[in-house]
């Protein structure tokens, strides 16, 4: 286990930020931490890499207690921290080699990953620009890449998509992929869903400071009872006929979205040719129907009661 | 050593501070030097025109009246205090001297004898002071048997001292070079001042942004390592601007370095540069705020400069500003190099008096480090 953190609690004063969190991480995956804005995922980091103290519980990292003092094993460590920590008087590759320098004494490597790290972010037609006459998305390639040029075997991402240009992101989602497929464990927070699906391999859920829920993403959606949604919408139907859809087996909700009808399956086989056979019993006509297989969002709904996106 | 490289580029990248800092310095120090080299020195008895109301009319004060009559022009005035006061505003006398009824018994009994109209900003204000002591001070020695002896005092006032000037150059070109000196290390001090708390400052606020600090927390990078190589980048930093005043002044004025005792400004200079270094490191223990910073560079240069006699000379200044004043180290840094000396022993109360202010600053700043690290 690269990372365990086991029943931490952190308060600021009266509130509690983090309420019994646990969480592992094994070697080579990428680790999703998945929440709303404000449940806890900073904190969590923060108590994690020492730089906040939590009251109580336990934090191991590379199987050893992680304090202010771990050199040793900071060494190992990236960070990738949610606003932009770069300094607006130095150049990219000044910043990049500053931040390898904090790891790095040797000036030859020194030179060698920054390079190295200038070429996987993208930044080598920017290497004189200052932070400021960079773009939004350019700016978190530079954020990635001084966390990352001391080629880290642990790297904490905590939330490196926020508010940039879909191009960037494709680029970082792609460059966080490369970095696990090259060795690297990598912990990633964010609370957009789609990129928790496409990039990790496991997911813990928070919400208020607790973890509410961890596995791969099947494993997730095992746990809630929704097993397959079909989206129908029809040209004309009575509510008396809506009530009666819940005689098809498996159904166990009918929701309304403007003119689409959500019907939700519990675990179960041919959903799809029993409301198929419903429609033609009843004479009803549809102009669109397809299947989907439940989302986290549908999980987070299902754990929490509440939307993710909200 | 990337800490310490990169203390001393972003420092760089300020330079445009240190620049502007140091050719105002100069341009004042020109000014001023220019002023200080062209001051008079001498002092030469002009005739002056003074009002005379003699209320007394003894032998007495008729001989004092002859007296500043053969120094003076006399002219008509009255016992009308609005108007004797607009005769000085409007500078038709440059005095008037009311001589009292009991004038005679005043000067036997030392007590203050007349009353003297003037515009004490003006040197004559002196000159007629000093013509009406010198007279009073005769008259007063002369006094014996119940009178006064006043061809004693004709005499003795006609009587002068010769005295031969062999040569006076010498001495007054050793004036103006110590006055050079004085006005360019007291100036020093005050852009020293805002120098290190600007530029230290906004390079430690970046280095203590909480954002980029939190990179270095979780670096390996040992905390004691980072903060020798910042500070051996703050002293770097200081020495190199205090050298630059030194070095400047060995290029100006190196000349005359055997006419004056140069180990004084040398040494209260770097025993200063370090106590303003050491305020530099409470201040940036107590804000990371860059406009703060700036503010502040600005206030306290400014403030304990002309409260401690760097612009105006502390014998100008008043008590309570003084007083005020003491509790910098600028006052006895200008105290230092106002003094005229011959050994730095003569001055260890106000040099050692900087080292304890350094101290001070030292002991708070690791006060606040402490309780930030604590927060």
């Amino acid at each position: 286990m690269v990372v365990k953190v086991k029943n931490v609690v952190k308060r600021y004063d009266e509130k509690i930020a983090l309420d019994h969190f646990n969480m592992e991480v094994r070697e080579g995956e990428i680790l999703g931490l998945l929440g709303p804005n404000g449940c806890g995922k900073t904190t969590a980091i923060n108590c994690i890499l020492s730089l906040l103290k939590f009251d109580k519980g336990e934090v191991q990292v590379f199987g050893r207690k992680m304090t202010p003092n771990s050199y040793d094993m900071k060494r190992q460590i990236g960070l990738v921290p949610q606003e932009v920590s770069v300094f607006e008087n130095l150049t990219v590759k000044e910043n990049i080699d500053y931040f390898c320098g904090l790891y790095i004494d040797d000036k030859n490597t020194r030179k060698k990953y920054a390079e190295e790290a200038i070429e996987f972010v993208g930044l080598k037609d920017y290497v004189k620009f200052y932070p400021k006459k960079l773009s939004g998305g350019l700016k978190r390639r530079l954020n990635i890449a001084c966390g990352i040029v001391h080629k880290p075997k642990l790297i904490f991402l905590d939330e490196p998509t926020v508010a940039v240009d879909a191009q960037s992101r494709n680029f970082i989602l792609e460059g966080i992929k490369k970095l696990n497929q090259e060795g690297s464990t990598i912990i990633y927070t964010t609370h957009y869903l789609e990129e928790a699906e496409m990039l990790c391999s496991r997911i813990v859920i928070m919400d208020n400071g607790k973890d509410i829920a961890s596995g791969t993403i099947e494993e997730l959606k095992a746990m809630i009872t929704t097993s397959e949604k079909i989206v129908i919408r029809f040209i004309n139907i009575e509510d008396e006929v809506i009530n009666a859809m819940y005689r098809i087996p498996h159904v166990i909700d009918i929701e309304r979205n403007g003119e689409d009808f959500i019907i939700k399956f519990e675990n179960g086989i041919n959903n799809l040719s029993n409301l198929l056979n419903f429609i033609a019993e009843h004479n009803l006509t549809y102009i669109k129907l397809y299947s989907q297989l439940p989302t986290l969002n549908d999980v987070f709904l299902e754990l929490t009661g509440k939307e993710l996106r909200d | 050593m990337t800490v310490f490289k990169y203390f001393l580029k972003i420092a760089l990248k300020n330079k445009w501070i240190i620049i502007m800092y140091i050719s105002i310095f100069f341009v004042m120090t020109l000014l001023n030097s220019t002023d200080a080299m062209k001051r008079e020195e001498t002092f030469v008895e002009t005739r002056l025109n003074i009002g005379i109301i003699d209320k007394s009319n003894s032998e007495l004060s008729s001989s004092l009246k002859d007296y500043l009559k053969q120094k003076n022009n006399i002219v008509d005035s009255r016992e009308d205090e609005e108007y004797i006061k607009e005769q000085i505003f409007l500078e038709i006398a440059d005095a008037v001297i009311i001589i009292p009824e009991d004038f005679d018994k005043r000067v036997i009994n030392k007590e203050e004898a007349v009353l003297i109209y003037k515009d004490d900003r003006k040197p004559e204000s002196i000159q007629i002071e000093n013509q009406i002591n010198k007279y009073l001070a005769f008259a007063n020695i002369t006094y014996a048997n119940g009178q006064f002896t006043l061809d004693d005092v004709k005499e003795a006032l006609n009587e002068g001292t010769e005295v031969r000037v062999l040569s006076n150059k010498g001495e007054s070109e050793n004036s103006r070079i110590s006055t050079w000196f004085r006005y360019y290390y007291n100036f020093t001090g005050y852009v020293i001042l805002a120098v290190y708390i600007a530029i230290i400052g906004i390079v430690m606020s970046d280095f203590r942004d909480e954002k980029i600090d939190n990179r270095r927390k979780i670096s390996s990078k040992r905390f004691l390592e980072f903060n020798r190589e910042i500070y051996l980048g703050q002293l770097t930093l200081a020495t190199a601007v205090t050298s630059i005043f030194i070095i400047a002044s060995i290029l100006l004025m190196g000349r005359y370095f055997g006419d004056i005792y140069y180990t004084k400004y040398l040494v209260n200079l770097i025993v200063f540069s370090f106590s303003i270094l050491c305020l530099t490191f409470l201040i940036n223990n107590i804000t990371r705020n860059k406009q703060i910073i700036t503010t502040l560079s600005t206030v306290i240069s400014l403030g304990t400069s002309f409260i401690s006699g760097v612009m105006v000379p502390q014998e100008l200044l008043g008590e309570k500003v003084l007083l005020v004043a003491k509790f910098f180290p600028v006052y006895y840094f200008v105290k230092i190099n106002d003094a005229v000396i011959n050994s730095l022993s003569e001055v260890r109360f106000e040099l050692f008096m900087q080292v304890l202010f350094a101290v001070a600053f030292l002991l708070l700043g690791l006060m606040f480090s402490k309780k930030a690290q604590r927060a």
